[in-house]
């Protein structure tokens, strides 16, 4: 055999025993949920959603996991991913499928955009959790599933936008909460499968640009609950991006349905 | 509904841009092109329908539901209306993709329903996909849509124009009347 | 005859038709309609780069008669500063201050405007002129993501100052965080002109810690809430506008300060300690008030006052809300400079409100303290006891109570190197004044202390040897004769050369 292709296979092998050994879910019992969204049909109208069960990754993926991606999906590497799915900063600063194992390697993988996401995601049989999946995991803390009425909850994520966007972000790996989940809070921002969506219109028949529901005075209306900042700030990000775009603080993790679920 | 016979002039146009489409086709789209994505549809007649299938030529694209009362139907009449005005030889050569974000509901049977009832021609494709695709589909065109728990979709109406190699060259979000910008954009193209 | 009065009529009747028909024509013509006031038609001459400038400076005037296109570059800027010394916060900024550069266009202008994102940043944003006419004043077109730029275009209808700030959810977040600045439509005619012009803008702070905390300090969303602000600062941090950093001018100049109120939460009473408005555009509006003490500039508002100065001294902007001035920062200085003028002002006190009853008590030690340099038993106990009835009386409304001053604006006196180093210079101080750059242990200072010509020579004696003898300070006496020798000497205001 010859030596690029031992080293490739060698690579791949290397890259595949990361994936598998990282890929740690963790089992979300979804149910009845109040959104910050309205899940109404008319502005500010909010019904309660139903969330079926589901997994998600107990932390954002990470360097290492990305890079094994790259390896075994070329497709998706820097110089190959066409401008319609990734932005000039895809990935400016790595992974690169060829780089060794190194520092940095559990740093949550960030400059990825959606369609990237979604491709990861895919690779590992899941997809990117739905924005409702996201905000109902987001709501717990060490004890509680819902501790969204907690001022400190809220203080603790308001606290991490207050502080400018790090060089480089800390490791995964933070303390799981009540579910099992880690890093939701405090480390990167992190894609949501319909986060284009999050600042339509109650209703549909409202005409005009999407774009009118962006600001301030209309984002404060549509939403439900008002006085829930932390969130609010999380829907602002998202709903300023297009799918192609990459942040510095923007990473992701996946979702996928549970064992024997059809879905 | 007769149509009437091809003329020679007709077919020579009809093989000029299959050529056409054929040469552009061998080599692969640009990068920014929506046909960088692969998705696997199928259209109103059953049939499995290439993504790629309409390069080489001009685009309408826009998404919808069937169950929808209000704005899909304008969606519809304000694209044919927008083809209605367009010159005669980009008319010709235009393509309408339209892509269901609801593939649950919206099965053949449902599309070609709706074909029927907004009246569509040949140059109009209904199709749907898996959820996946939807979502990525809207992504590059720009579609914002949210389904709620009454089954309704909350969405916006965005018509794209797709040059040639599948470019979005002007996107419009005036449904109901025609948009001058629009049809000035597919002119050109 | 008939038949040419028959023409004649006929060719009436055509050129009546052809006048009314031209009448009709030119209803109907959409484009011969009036342009919206303010409006002065499309663009001429090449397009213009606007400078912006930092506060609290000012673009200079314009100077063109003709609307034109300025292109707007703004960026957003997300980064750490100090809000008070040894205190950091995390400020979001519009090119880099707080509050954001300053815009000026004219009437009519036809504004192109680029918000920029820089990738480092963490949070979308966006921007709501208040200028502009359409939708969410801009903050619709203009929403943007880290490492992105929006352009949206407007034309600049009305003249008038104008708040800007961030429109993105939470709005009360951003604002509070500091990103607001102004934007000045001149009139057509341009603005009369002034020798100075500056920026200056309130704004309310809430952080987590207390008031000059030390150490980062988190943004606190339940004090926003409750509208319980920590600091209500001019230009976004405390001594932002004093020190070195103080507004400057010259006796008889005239100055005019663009005022802007960011909030989020808070009212502004803007006064100018000893000074009177001439002119407030109260509100930013087209009307003018004349003779102002104290203007509201509302939440999101924005003021022009301009006044003349007419003796020298340190002018201090206050909030006159006045805890806010004195115990969360809302203070700032404009210090000028030149000759006295007597007749305007004699040099008492800066303020009589702030005497109050302090003068009062221990005035008895003031008393017996001349009863007995009168009789020549004067002790040093009698000098420092009277000293310091006068001291509280006087001094002690700048330099406080104990001497320790006002950081940044007013040095201390207690343990005070620059007093020990030279008291035959301690002496003429009190006397003269004292202008310009001195450092006080370590401390630079760059203020005008007016000379305090209502003391006489055993009162300067007396505080002196007050001060001399309090607060670790090396001691010593000062007598009246030494004062007289000092002042008869009759040098003009001592004025700092280094240190």
């Amino acid at each position: 055999m010859p030596r690029a292709t031992a080293r490739t296979l060698a690579i791949a092998l290397a890259a595949t025993c990361v994936a598998a050994a990282a890929a740690d879910y963790a089992r979300l019992p979804g149910g009845e949920f109040a959104s910050v969204l309205p899940q109404g049909a008319t502005p500010g109208s909010s019904a309660v959603a139903r969330i079926a069960p589901f997994e998600l990754r107990t932390t954002p993926v990470t360097r290492a996991e990305f890079r094994a991606f790259l390896v075994l999906h070329p497709d998706w590497r820097r110089a190959q991913a066409p401008g319609v799915f990734a932005d000039a900063a895809y990935l400016a600063d790595g992974p690169a499928a060829d780089d060794p194992p190194g520092a940095g390697d559990a740093r949550p993988v960030t400059e990825v955009s959606w369609f990237a996401a979604q491709a990861f995601c895919e690779s590992e049989g899941g997809r990117l959790p739905t924005w409702l999946e996201w905000e109902s995991a987001a709501a717990a803390d060490a004890t509680r599933a819902d501790a969204r009425a907690d001022p400190a909850w809220r203080q603790r994520i308001l606290s991490w936008y207050a502080q400018p966007a790090a060089a480089t972000p800390a490791d995964v790996g933070g303390a799981p909460d009540v579910h099992g989940v880690r890093d939701l809070h405090g480390l990167v921002w992190e894609w949501v499968d319909d986060f284009n969506a999050l600042f339509v219109a109650g209703d549909s028949r409202t005409q005009g640009d999407p774009d009118t529901l962006r600001f301030c005075g209309a984002g404060a209306i549509s939403l439900a609950d008002r006085d829930n900042y932390a969130v609010l700030m999380r829907v602002a990000l998202l709903s300023s991006l297009q799918a192609r775009d990459t942040l510095r603080s923007l990473g992701f993790r996946c979702a996928r349905p549970l064992p024997g679920d059809p879905r | 509904m007769n149509h009437p016979a091809p003329s020679r002039r007709d077919v020579l146009a009809l093989l000029g841009s299959a050529a056409l489409a054929a040469a552009t086709r061998a080599a692969p789209p640009p990068g920014d092109s929506v046909y960088q994505l692969h998705p696997r549809l199928v259209d109103q007649d059953g049939h499995p329908f290439d993504w790629g299938s309409t390069r080489g030529v001009p685009v309408l694209a826009s998404m919808f539901y069937s169950s929808c009362e209000m704005v899909c139907p304008l969606i519809f009449e304000s694209i044919s209306r927008t083809v209605a005005a367009l010159d005669p030889p980009v008319r010709d050569r235009l393509r309408v993709v339209m892509v269901s974000f609801d593939p649950e509901r919206d099965t053949v049977p449902v599309l070609k329903e709706t074909a029927a009832k907004h009246h569509c021609d040949a140059r109009w494709s209904l199709v749907r996909g898996s959820d996946a695709d939807a979502r990525r589909i809207a992504a590059l065109l720009g579609v914002q849509y949210r389904r709620l728990p009454s089954g309704e979709y909350n969405h916006s109406s965005i018509i794209s124009l797709l040059d040639a190699e599948g470019r979005i060259v002007k996107r419009t979000t005036m449904v109901g009347d025609v948009d001058p910008a629009l049809v000035a954009a597919a002119n050109s193209i | 005859m008939r038949l040419r009065l028959q023409s004649l009529r006929g060719t009436l009747h055509r050129a009546s038709a052809f006048i009314g028909l031209a009448a009709l024509a030119a209803l109907a013509a959409p484009a011969l309609a009036a342009n919206a006031p303010g409006d002065f038609g499309p663009p001429q001459g090449e397009p213009i780069h606007a400078t912006l400038t930092s506060p609290p400076f000012v673009p200079p005037p314009i100077h063109r008669s003709f609307p034109a296109k300025v292109i707007v570059d703004l960026e957003v800027v997300e980064k750490q500063m100090q809000i008070s010394e040894g205190v950091n916060y995390t400020f979001w900024t519009f090119g880099g201050t707080v509050p954001g550069s300053f815009i000026r266009v004219r009437q009519g202008d036809t504004v192109e405007f680029h918000l920029k994102n820089d990738p480092a940043n963490k949070m979308a944003h966006n921007i709501d002129l208040h200028g502009v006419t359409g939708p969410g004043g801009g903050a619709a077109s203009s929403f943007t993501a880290p490492g992105h730029e929006s352009k949206f275009t407007f034309k600049a209808l009305n003249e008038g100052i104008y708040v800007y700030h961030c429109a993105t959810a939470p709005v009360g977040m951003h604002i509070a965080n500091g990103m607001y600045g102004l934007i000045l439509v001149e009139p057509p005619q341009g603005m009369p002109k002034v020798d100075h012009e500056y920026y200056v803008m309130q704004g309310d702070f809430y952080t987590g810690g207390k008031y000059r905390e030390k150490g980062d300090q988190p943004f606190d969303m339940e004090k926003a809430i409750d509208e319980r602000p920590t600091y209500v600062l001019f230009n976004g941090a405390e001594g932002a506008l004093t020190g070195d950093k103080a507004l400057k001018a010259k006796v008889g100049e005239t100055v005019r300060l663009f005022v802007g109120n960011g909030g989020p939460n808070l009212v502004s009473s803007f006064h100018v300690i000893g000074a009177i408005f001439d002119e407030v555009r109260f509100e930013g509006g087209t009307n003018i008030q004349k003779n102002v003490q104290t203007t509201l500039i509302p939440a999101g508002g924005a003021a022009i006052a301009k006044f003349r100065t007419r003796v020298p001294g340190s002018y201090v902007m206050v909030d006159h809300s006045i805890f806010r001035a004195f115990n969360k920062g809302a203070l700032a200085i404009l210090k000028v400079e030149g000759q006295e003028d007597k007749t305007i002002y004699s040099g008492k006190e800066l303020d009589s409100v702030y005497l109050g009853d302090r003068a009062r008590p221990n005035l008895d030690a003031v008393a017996k303290a001349t009863e007995s340099a009168r009789q020549g038993t004067l002790s040093l106990q009698d000098q420092v006891k009277a000293g310091e009835a006068l001291f509280t009386g006087t001094c002690s409304v700048c330099h406080q109570a104990n001497g320790a001053g006002l950081a940044g604006v007013f040095p201390p006196l207690a343990k005070s190197d620059y007093l020990a180093a030279d008291v035959k210079r301690a002496i003429t101080i009190p006397l003269r004044g004292l202008t310009g750059k001195i450092t006080v242990n370590g401390t630079p200072y760059d203020s005008v202390m007016p000379p305090m010509s209502q003391l006489n020579d055993d009162e300067v004696a007396n505080i002196l040897t007050y001060v001399l003898n309090s607060w670790s300070n090396p001691g010593g006496r000062v007598s009246a004769d030494e004062v007289k020798q000092a002042r008869a000497q009759g040098a003009p205001a001592a004025t700092a050369s280094g240190h």
